[in-house]
């Protein structure tokens, strides 16, 4: 017996699924470009305030008579017609785009797993009612209604104490794409759900008496989470990408520093400050580009069968 | 269930869908008040007898569901009301804008299936090997670049350094291209839907060289070589008809992604259509076109899901309806 056990002890455990599923990941080199670009926004969005040449808000360029200048050694990126400095509100609208992203998806997780959860678990009527209801949402033009949302709500609330709310534009924005987002992950924590029901460790959490609180929270969810975890990084590309459509077209929080808001003030001035347009836009572009890398990498890292 | 029961139903739920969007909507710009109060209010000369006569004028009167069931009940007639900013029937608005919205939007997706086509057999063919990893790699970038960034891009490259394509517009106020109204208009046309096709074709790409591969590995595609087809055949024939199935109901999505974002598009070219219709109408807040484009879009939308869910069970048998 004694044995046995150090017999047990002396062999390895066995790489978990997360342990293995990284060892895939390491070796996906487009998935590793992603994880790259996704690590360079988060760090930039951390040390903006400590890089950053210039305040988001200064517009002193403007007295000197240096706005819309070309890149140089002191402006990186040049300034823009506003007089900002390109460079710096780059760094900030880092920070933004960051926030969008993970606000708007944690929303939508929420409401996502728990109603492709209920419906995955429960199954029946409640089941057909909650996907058509997912359904409803995928299909209907959510940018088109996301963008009027903003406007009319723009104008209900003035007067009332929400006006003092600060960057209370960007936040509508953000509740907004969650609360049209969550139907991908409705539908999979839905098919992950019903496949999870079943399984012989859920079957045996049920028969020692598990209750169903910590069955659904604790043995169903971490299991269902890798295909989640891909459906979230896709979106949170996909949050930015909104947002900054959304301020591109105008409707976007004046305030905030965002892409978006750059794109929409310097867009008219394309001809004379082409890298105040470009700048953000590159950056908009390596940060979506790095969420869909970083996704497929973890589709193929976490479903080896799929690879081909 | 039989194929003319499913797309009954899938045609209900296109009718709910398409209500449930008017309900949302007569809600939304309902909870904002009296709209022509808000058009009107300190405006210089504006009483309250004229802001009540003009509120009766467009039928903002009586209570909330009396003037949604005469709202849909005009809808239901394509009677949309008359624009508040432009003082022109919303319906006639809609047609004028809505073509030049598909003017562009309808060769965007042809040109862009071709082109794909032909990429998606050059790197399936020659799977693993230098062209198709080229092409994916392309494809995977150009469909993370968006759109618009593109179109400012060939904006930028094509109208202003090189100065041979216009930056703006669907037609020139004076003095067309080449002394024709046609060619100016299809000059017009080519960066617009230069951005649509690179979009679409990255996108289109990454679905069917996929499927195209997996497509070439099934038995049938052996049993076409082994007879003794030419390999032309056995590709265009035979493994391109399947490989085209997931790519079909795409299509539907992506139409849907195109008129979604039209808003978008036509504001970077500057382009008169539906989406720049639109984002005028909200800015504007001009309630009638606000709906009526809500709607219009919603209801191309909605056919179009509708139309590729029928192609799908109508083209592939082995598809289990439920």
């Amino acid at each position: 017996m004694a044995i046995e056990t150090a017999t047990l002890n002396a062999v390895q455990r066995a790489p978990g699924v997360w342990r293995q599923s990284w060892y895939r990941f390491r070796r996906n080199r487009a998935g590793m470009l992603g994880l790259g670009l996704v690590t360079l926004v988060v760090v930039v969005a951390l040390i903006a305030p400590f890089v950053a040449p210039f305040e988001p808000t200064d517009q002193s360029a403007m007295l000197r008579g240096a706005a819309r200048r070309p890149p140089d050694a002191i402006h990186w990126l040049g300034t823009d017609r506003n007089g900002y400095d390109v460079f710096s509100r780059l760094l900030y609208g880092a920070r933004t785009a960051l926030l969008v992203g993970l606000g708007a998806m944690t929303i939508a997780s929420l409401i996502g797993v728990i109603i492709g959860g209920i419906a995955g678990y429960a199954g029946g009527m409640t089941d057909e009612l909650l996907m058509r209801f997912a359904e409803f949402f995928m299909v209907i033009p959510v940018f088109i209604v996301i963008l009027a949302v903003v406007r009319l709500f723009g104008i209900v609330v003035v007067g009332t104490w929400m006006e003092d709310i600060p960057n209370l534009n960007l936040l509508t924005i953000i509740v907004l794409l969650g609360c049209f987002e969550w139907p991908p992950i409705a539908r999979m924590a839905r098919a992950e759900f019903l496949r999870l029901r079943n399984a012989e460790f859920v079957e045996a959490a049920v028969c020692i008496g598990t209750p169903r609180r910590d069955i659904l929270v604790r043995h169903i969810l971490p299991n269902a989470l890798p295909s989640l975890i891909v459906l979230v990084a896709l979106g949170i590309g996909g949050a930015i990408l909104a947002e900054t459509m959304v301020s591109f077209l105008g409707f976007g929080d004046p305030k905030a520093v965002s892409w978006g808001q750059s794109l929409y003030f310097n867009y008219e001035a394309l001809k004379v400050a082409p890298w105040a347009v470009l700048a953000p836009g590159g950056a908009l572009f390596c940060t979506v580009l790095g969420f869909n890398l970083l996704a497929d990498g973890l589709t193929d890292a976490f479903n080896p069968r799929l690879r081909q | 269930m039989g194929t003319a029961r499913y797309i009954t139903r899938r045609l209900i739920f296109a009718v709910c869908l398409i209500w449930g969007v008017s309900v949302i909507l007569f809600a939304m710009i309902n909870a904002i008040g009296n709209p022509i109060e808000i058009l009107l209010a300190e405006r210089p000369g504006i009483t309250d007898e004229i802001i009540e006569s003009v509120t009766k004028y467009y039928g903002l009167d009586g209570s909330v569901t009396d003037r949604y069931f005469t709202w849909l009940w005009a809808i239901v007639r394509l009677d949309f009301g008359t624009s508040i900013i432009y003082n022109l029937p919303v319906s006639e608005m809609l047609v004028i804008y809505g073509m030049e919205t598909l003017k562009i939007q309808i060769p965007g997706i042809v040109i862009a299936l071709f082109v794909s086509v032909m990429i998606s057999v050059l790197a399936a063919t020659r799977q693993y090997s230098k062209v198709d990893f080229g092409v994916i790699a392309g494809a995977m970038v150009g469909h993370s670049l968006p759109g618009f960034l593109l179109g400012i891009i060939l904006i930028l490259i094509f109208s202003y350094w090189l100065g041979i394509l216009p930056s703006y517009g669907a037609y020139s106020t004076r003095n067309p291209v080449m002394g024709s109204e046609v060619i100016d208009g299809l000059w017009h046309m080519v960066l617009p839907v230069s951005m649509l096709v690179f979009f679409n074709t990255a996108t289109l790409t990454l679905l069917l060289r996929s499927s195209l591969v997996d497509v070439l590995r099934q038995d049938f595609i052996t049993a076409a070589r082994a007879s003794g087809l030419p390999e032309r055949r056995v590709v265009f024939g035979h493994a391109l008809r399947n490989a085209f199935i997931p790519v079909l109901t795409y299509l539907g999505i992506l139409f849907g992604l195109m008129l979604g974002t039209a808003p978008v598009t036509e504001t970077v070219f500057t382009w008169p259509g539906l989406g720049a219709l639109y984002i005028m109408a909200i800015q504007q807040l001009d309630y009638p076109l606000i709906m009526g484009a809500t709607m219009i879009i919603t209801v191309m939308l909605v056919t179009a899901t509708l139309l590729t869910d029928i192609a799908y069970v109508v083209i592939d048998p082995r598809i289990r309806l439920g």
